[in-house]
């Protein structure tokens, strides 16, 4: 009686840990090859048809008087569903990093801000002191305004180098010991919205219109990936609102001199250029990948 | 009185130069004009459509299948097995050979991935317009207007539900001896034409032969 409990207790004990086994193999199912780009995919969420992995490597962002080149790799990545004429909603991505928090570097940093002229000799003053010193170098981060689910995407357009092929909804982030966390150009209410296209924009005057492209594409994986590098996206039409929450208690001070230091960012002033390489790949064929490297 | 002196060499040497110009201006003129005929020639040597070497009048219509046929991006590839053709020929009445592609049926596509099949594939836009023209001594007809759209399926592919459109021109080698017109890069660079499929330029290789179906049949047709 006694040695069959014990029996029965190590039958189970072995089946619980075969059974950890076997859920600790299926957890640690990884991508490889190509697919590995893809490990934040939501391939398992129904709506989810093809994955994508978008890498801008360079380009700029020019906000009124500012330009901001694109140096250090931001990604862009997530799924998206089945298009409804031409345009697919986005999915976010699995580690909800949809998009990268990458900092870029504002050449010229704070430095040269200069207070409006008619400024007060006190504004002047706490000017010279917040901005005339070595601590100046401001950093600029792209973030989302919106949910991932916000994004449109439009592999058709991306490809035929025409009309929005990728429209993003984001906030350019200010970041200074200055400035204070909470320096925005954009907000979830008030975002800028880029129209990015791989065609030619039509934008206001003084802008004048520039063009994207498709880029070279390449199937990998026996066809299952496909890759488009010296892909650009452009958009020079958009606007943005005014700067807010700079400088904390002094935003009152601070956030007129960032707006006198952007310039005029109504249409027709800004502009975003991104160089990437996108890689897409069905949910369907990232899945199998998985299941192939338990 | 220096002066008055060297007046009449420096007139002499004008007009030495001013002939020495009219000379040269008139060489010049001379070669333009060899140049200009010579180039004339050329143009008015458009290719036209010829049975049995003598210039077709009228029309006539060519029938046929791709020998071989194949339509690559880097990685892909895709043919099919029966790639016909009906194509409509005249001459201008310049004499330079026309066309009109008036059907394109295309079957039994495959492509070079396990992960991708062929849904759909089918011209569109037909009829596309046709000419003959010469580069380098050699015949090439061009097709304009080509728009193919292609449905990929295969849920594992990467191009699964989306509808490449192929669109450009095409042009092609036409050899007498074997009655064939041969479309590859070289064809396609000597003729300078491209064909583009979701915003890059693409590799389209076909042989066709050339064979009357109507009143010219089992003659042979040239294009010269």
């Amino acid at each position: 009686m006694h040695k069959s409990r014990t029996r029965m207790g190590c039958t189970a004990f072995v089946a619980v840990a075969l059974a950890v086994l076997g859920l600790a193999g299926s957890a640690s199912a990884k991508l490889v090859g190509e697919f590995t780009k893809f490990q934040q995919c939501p391939w398992t969420n129904a709506e989810a048809k093809k994955c994508l992995y978008s890498l801008t490597e360079g380009g700029k962002v020019i906000l009124g008087n500012k330009e901001v080149p694109i140096v250090k790799p931001v990604t862009l990545q997530g799924a998206f569903g089945k298009p409804v004429e031409r345009i697919s909603p986005f999915i976010e991505a699995t580690n909800k990093v949809t998009l990268s928090k990458t900092s870029e570097e504002v050449p010229g940093g704070l430095l040269g801000i200069v207070p409006p002229a008619g400024s007060s000799p006190l504004v002047k003053a706490l000017s010279k002191f917040f901005f005339d010193n070595a601590l100046t170098g401001v950093n600029a981060t792209l973030e989302l305004a919106k949910p991932a689910s916000e994004i449109k995407i439009s592999e058709l357009n991306l490809a035929e180098e025409a009309e929005v092929a990728l429209k993003l909804p984001v906030m350019v982030h200010l970041e200074n010991p200055f400035l204070g966390k909470s320096c925005f150009v954009g907000s979830s209410s008030s975002p800028i919205t880029l129209e990015l296209t791989s065609g030619e924009t039509s934008p206001s005057s003084p802008n004048s219109p520039i063009s994207g492209k498709a880029g070279a594409f390449e199937f990998l994986e026996e066809g299952r990936v496909l890759q488009l590098s010296g892909n650009e996206l452009v958009d020079n039409k958009w606007s943005a609102p005014a700067a807010s929450g700079c400088g904390g208690i002094l935003g009152f001070l601070v956030n007129p001199i960032i707006n006198a230091q952007l310039g005029t960012t109504t249409k027709g002033h800004n502009t975003a250029i991104l160089k990437n390489t996108i890689d897409i790949a069905t949910a369907a064929a990232v899945k199998k990948n998985n299941e192939e490297h338990p | 009185m220096k002066n008055t002196r060297k007046r009449p060499v420096r007139k002499e040497k004008d007009e030495t130069m001013n002939s020495k110009a009219t000379r040269i201006l008139l060489r010049g003129l001379f070669a333009a004009l060899m140049v200009s005929a010579v180039f004339a020639g050329s143009a008015g040597a458009a290719p036209a459509w010829k049975f049995e070497s003598k210039s077709l009048e009228g029309s006539e219509t060519i029938l046929g299948g791709a020998f071989e046929s194949a339509l690559t991006v880097p990685g892909l590839t895709t043919k099919c097995e029966n790639f016909l053709y009906k194509l409509t020929i005249s001459n201008s009445k310049s004499g330079t050979g026309e066309g009109s592609l008036t059907e394109l049926p295309l079957y039994n596509c495959t492509t070079s991935s396990k992960a991708c099949t062929v849904e759909a594939i089918a011209a569109e836009k037909l009829p596309w317009a046709s000419h003959l023209t010469t580069v380098s001594t050699s015949s090439y007809i061009v097709i304009e207007g080509v728009k193919v759209g292609i449905l990929y399926g295969g849920e594992e592919c990467a191009l699964f539900e989306t509808l490449a459109t192929v669109t450009g021109s095409a042009g092609g080698l036409i050899d007498n001896t074997a009655e064939t017109a041969t479309f590859n890069s070289s064809s396609f660079s000597a003729t300078k034409t491209a064909l583009k499929a979701l915003g890059s330029t693409i590799e389209w290789t076909g042989v066709f032969p050339t064979e009357a179906f109507e009143w010219h049949r089992e003659q042979a047709l040239t294009a010269s």
